[in-house]
C-alpha cells in the first residue's frame, strides 16, 4: 500500500481553537507542551484513499502576533487550515496575514478557512457573510466548525485533503 | 396625659373685658395646646415602644446568656474529652514505646495491605503524594546517616550495578573474541598496521572497537518539510510513527537554528547531536536531506565520516529527486540498498569482523600484486645470480679438482656417505646441485658416477677423523639451519667427521651402543686433526 505523506499547517490567532480542532481530529503522540515550548506540535492523521493512504502531518503552530510565528515551520507545507474565532471579529482580520506568510514560502498552497466556535450562537461577532467574503477574497473555501461539539471538523480536514489530492 | 395649659393671669377691670381677653387668649393658645397634646401622645407611644423593645432585648439577652452557658458547658466537655484523649494517647505512646516491635507486627499487615491497595488503585496519586516526601526523606537520610543508607541500599544497587557491569563485560568479551578471530586475516593485519600508525597497541584498538554500539534506527529526512524520505529499523516500525518523529525532529532542529541564529562565521548552527540517556541521535546534514541515526553506546571511529559520506553520496546521485520530493514515495529512488550498505559497514565494524571497504579492498589487492611482483623479481635475481656464478668465478672449482686425482679412493669413500644423508631431507637435494658446477673439469665428473653402488659403512672405517663437541648443539638431518632438529649432541661427546659441506660437518657418534649420524655446524666441533680435502664437498660459497 502506498502511503503519501503531506505536511499541512494549522494557523490562526491565539485561542481561536486550533489545538482543540486538532485534538478532535487526530491521534497524537506528542504532548501539548511542545506547542508552548518550541511553538509547534505535530500530529498525524491517516486518511484512506483509493490508491493507498494519505498521511497528513499536521503542524499546529502557536498563534499570536506576526512576530511569534516561526516562519521556518511553514516551509514545505503542502497546504494549510487557517482558523478564526467566530466570537471575536479581530481574528478574521488575521486571515490575510497568515495566508500571505504561507504563500510566501509555498506559493499556491491550498488553504481552507475555518470559522470555529460556531456553537456559541449568542456570542457571534462574525457573520456567515463576513466569513464567506473573507475566504472568497483569499480564494479558498470556508467551513464553520465547533471543536467543542465536533461539528464539521472532519469535513474541514477532508476538504483540504481533497484539494491536496487534486493538486498532486 | 397632657399637662393643663395655663396662660398668664388675666387683668380685667371688669368681667366683659376679662371674658374677652380670656376668649382671645384661648383662641391664641388653642393651637399651641393642640400641638402640645400631640406631642404628649407621641411621647406616650414612644414610651410604649421603648418598653416593648426593652422587653424583647431582655428576652434575647436571656436567650444568649443561656446559649453562652450551653457553649461553655460544651467547651468544658470538649476540654475534658481532649484531656481524656490526650491521656489515652500518652498511654498509647508509652505502650508503643514499651512494645514497639509488637505494635509494628500488628500494624504492618494492615498498613501493608492499605498501602498496597492504594498503590494499585491510584498509583499516580500515591506517587504524587509520596514522591516529595520520599525524596526529602531520602535526602535527609543520606545527609544524616550516609553509611546506614549505603548499607541498606548496597544489596540492591550493588546487584544491579554488578548485573549491568557483567552484561557490559560479556558484550565486550564477545566483541573482542570476534576481533581476535579475525586477527590473522587481512583485516587483522590492516587493523594491526592501523593501530601501529596511530601509536596504540592493536589490543587497545581492539578494546576501543569492542565497546558496545548499536544502531537502533536510521532516518533520512527532507529539510524544511520534515517529510520522511527513507527509514531503516531492525524491527518493523509503523510508518506513521516514524513520519511523525521525523517531522518533530525537524521542528526541533528548526527551533534550535532559529533560536540560536547563525554562528560567528555566518553559517547556520545546526543541531548535530541529541542525547537522551543511553540513546543518541547523530545527525549529518546535506543540502536537501539530512540523516538522523539513533544509536546506543559509543560509535566507532570514523562513523560520522561514513555518515557524511552516505549523505553526500545521496546528494550526488539523487539530489533532484530528493529536492522535488513532496511525500509520494513513487517519485523517489530506492535508497534501501544504500542504507543497508551503510548499516552493514558501520554495524559490522562494531559487532564483529568488518567487511573491507572498497578502498581497503583496492589497497589490499594492489599490495598483493606488488608483493607477487617483488617475489618474482627476487626469484629471477637469485636464479640469474646462480647461473652466472661459474662464469663470474671460473677459477673456484679447478682448485679442488687436483685434490681428487691423487686420492681417488677417498673420493669414492667420502661421497657415498653423503648420499644417504642427502636422501633424508628434501632440502638437502638442491644444495647438492651446485656441486655439479664442477662438471667443467672432466676429471671430477667420473668420480660421481660410481657412488650409488658403493656401501657407505664399509668404507668409512679406514680414515676416521676424530673430533669432539665444543658445546651442546642441535643435530640436524641436513647441512642447513632450516632442517629439523633431531637431537642434541652433548658437549665433549667424541664424534667422527664423515664429511664437510660448507660450515656444516656430518658427524657420527654412538649413543648407548646405537650409531647416530647427523649434521652440526663445524663451529661446534673441536677437530683433533685437519679434515682432508677429499672429505670437503665444494660449495658455491666455498668456491667464492
Amino acid at each position: 500500500m502506498t502511503v503519501v505523506q503531506q505536511k499541512i499547517c494549522l494557523l490562526g490567532e491565539f485561542a481561536v481553537g486550533k489545538t482543540s480542532l486538532v485534538r478532535r481530529f487526530v491521534e497524537g503522540r506528542f504532548d501539548d507542551r511542545y506547542l508552548s515550548t518550541i511553538g509547534v506540535k505535530i500530529s498525524r492523521k491517516a486518511l484512506p484513499r483509493p490508491a493507498g493512504e494519505l498521511l497528513l502531518l499536521i503542524w499546529d503552530l502557536a498563534g499570536g502576533d506576526e512576530f511569534s510565528l516561526q516562519s521556518s515551520y511553514l516551509r514545505g507545507a503542502a497546504g494549510a487550515l487557517i482558523a478564526c474565532d467566530l466570537t471575536r471579529a479581530s481574528t478574521l482580520a488575521a486571515f490575510d496575514r497568515y495566508t500571505e506568510q504561507l504563500w510566501a514560502l509555498n506559493p499556491g498552497a491550498p488553504v481552507v478557512f475555518i470559522g470555529n466556535k460556531v456553537d456559541l450562537v449568542a456570542e457571534r461577532a462574525i457573520t456567515d457573510a463576513e466569513l464567506l467574503a473573507a475566504s472568497q477574497r483569499l480564494g479558498g473555501p470556508c467551513v464553520r466548525t465547533s471543536a467543542k461539539t465536533g461539528e464539521q471538523v472532519e469535513a474541514a480536514f477532508a476538504l483540504l485533503a481533497e484539494q491536496l489530492e487534486a493538486r498532486r | 396625659m397632657a399637662p393643663p395649659v395655663s396662660g398668664p393671669e388675666p387683668i380685667s377691670p371688669n368681667g366683659d373685658e376679662g371674658r374677652l381677653l380670656a376668649s382671645i387668649r384661648a383662641i391664641l393658645l388653642s393651637e399651641e395646646q393642640e400641638r402640645l397634646r400631640g406631642l404628649a401622645l407621641i411621647l406616650e407611644n414612644l414610651r410604649g415602644d421603648h418598653a416593648s423593645q426593652l422587653a424583647a432585648l431582655q428576652s434575647e439577652a436571656a436567650a444568649l446568656r443561656a446559649e453562652l452557658e450551653r457553649v461553655r458547658a460544651d467547651a468544658r466537655a470538649t476540654d475534658a474529652l481532649a484531656r481524656d484523649l490526650q491521656a489515652e494517647l500518652e498511654i498509647l505512646r508509652r505502650k508503643t514505646q514499651a512494645d514497639s516491635e509488637g505494635m509494628v507486627a500488628r500494624v504492618t499487615p494492615v498498613l501493608g495491605d492499605m498501602i498496597g491497595r492504594a498503590i494499585r488503585d491510584s498509583r499516580d496519586e500515591m506517587a504524587e503524594a509520596i514522591g516529595p516526601l520520599m525524596g526529602e526523606a531520602i535526602r535527609v537520610q543520606v545527609r544524616e546517616s550516609r553509611n546506614d543508607m549505603v548499607e541498606a541500599l548496597y544489596p540492591v544497587i550493588g546487584a544491579t550495578v554488578q548485573r549491568s557491569v557483567a552484561e557490559f563485560a560479556r558484550e565486550m568479551q564477545r566483541n573482542v573474541d570476534a576481533r581476535l578471530k579475525a586477527t590473522f586475516g587481512p583485516e587483522g593485519a590492516l587493523r594491526t598496521a592501523a593501530a601501529r600508525l596511530r601509536g596504540v597497541s592493536p589490543g587497545e584498538l581492539a578494546v576501543r572497537e569492542a565497546l558496545p554500539f548499536r544502531i537502533r534506527e536510521l532516518f533520512v529526512i527532507q529539510h524544511g518539510s520534515g517529510l520522511l524520505v527513507a527509514h531503516s529499523h531492525p524491527g518493523s516500525a509503523d510508518l506513521s510513527d516514524t513520519a511523525l518523529i521525523s517531522a518533530m525532529l525537524t521542528a526541533i532542529r528548526d527551533f534550535v537554528r532559529d533560536t540560536f541564529g547563525p554562528a560567528a562565521d555566518g553559517q547556520a548552527k545546526e543541531l548535530d547531536e541529541v542525547q537522551s540517556g543511553d540513546n543518541r541521535i547523530i545527525i549529518s546534514s546535506g543540502r536537501t536531506v539530512y540523516a538522523a541515526v539513533v544509536i546506543e553506546g559509543i560509535e566507532p571511529e570514523g562513523f560520522r565520516a561514513q555518515l557524511r559520506e552516505f549523505v553526500s553520496n545521496l546528494h550526488v546521485k539523487h539530489e533532484r529527486a530528493l529536492r522535488l520530493y513532496t511525500g509520494d514515495p513513487a517519485t523517489l529512488p530506492n535508497l534501501q540498498p544504500k542504507i543497508a550498505r551503510l548499516l552493514a559497514e558501520t554495524v559490522g565494524s562494531a559487532s564483529g569482523p568488518r567487511p573491507l571497504s572498497r578502498a581497503q579492498r583496492y589497497w589490499l589487492g594492489g599490495a598483493g600484486l606488488v608483493g607477487i611482483l617483488l617475489a618474482g623479481l627476487a626469484c629471477f635475481y637469485f636464479q640469474f645470480t646462480v647461473a652466472l656464478m661459474p662464469m663470474a668465478f671460473p677459477s673456484a672449482t679447478p682448485t679442488l679438482t687436483p685434490t681428487h686425482t691423487p686420492t681417488p679412493t677417498a673420493t669414492t669413500t667420502a661421497t657415498p656417505t653423503l648420499t644417504p644423508s642427502a636422501t633424508a631431507t628434501p632440502t638437502f637435494t638442491p644444495t647438492w646441485t651446485p656441486t655439479h658446477t664442477a662438471t667443467p673439469t672432466p676429471t671430477f665428473t667420473p668420480t660421481h658416477t660410481p657412488t650409488p653402488s658403493q656401501t657407505p659403512t664399509a668404507t668409512l672405517t679406514p680414515t676416521p677423523i676424530k673430533a669432539e663437541a665444543r658445546g651442546n648443539v642441535w643435530v640436524r638431518p641436513g647441512p642447513t639451519p632450516a632442517a629439523a632438529r633431531l637431537e642434541v649432541l652433548l658437549r665433549d661427546t667424541p664424534v667422527t667427521v664423515l664429511a664437510i659441506y660448507g660450515p656444516w660437518a656430518q658427524v657420527e657418534w654412538f649413543l648407548d651402543g646405537q650409531r647416530q649420524v647427523g649434521w652440526v655446524p663445524t663451529y661446534w666441533l673441536t677437530l683433533r686433526e685437519p679434515v682432508p680435502a677429499d672429505r670437503v664437498t665444494p660449495t658455491p660459497t666455498r668456491s667464492r
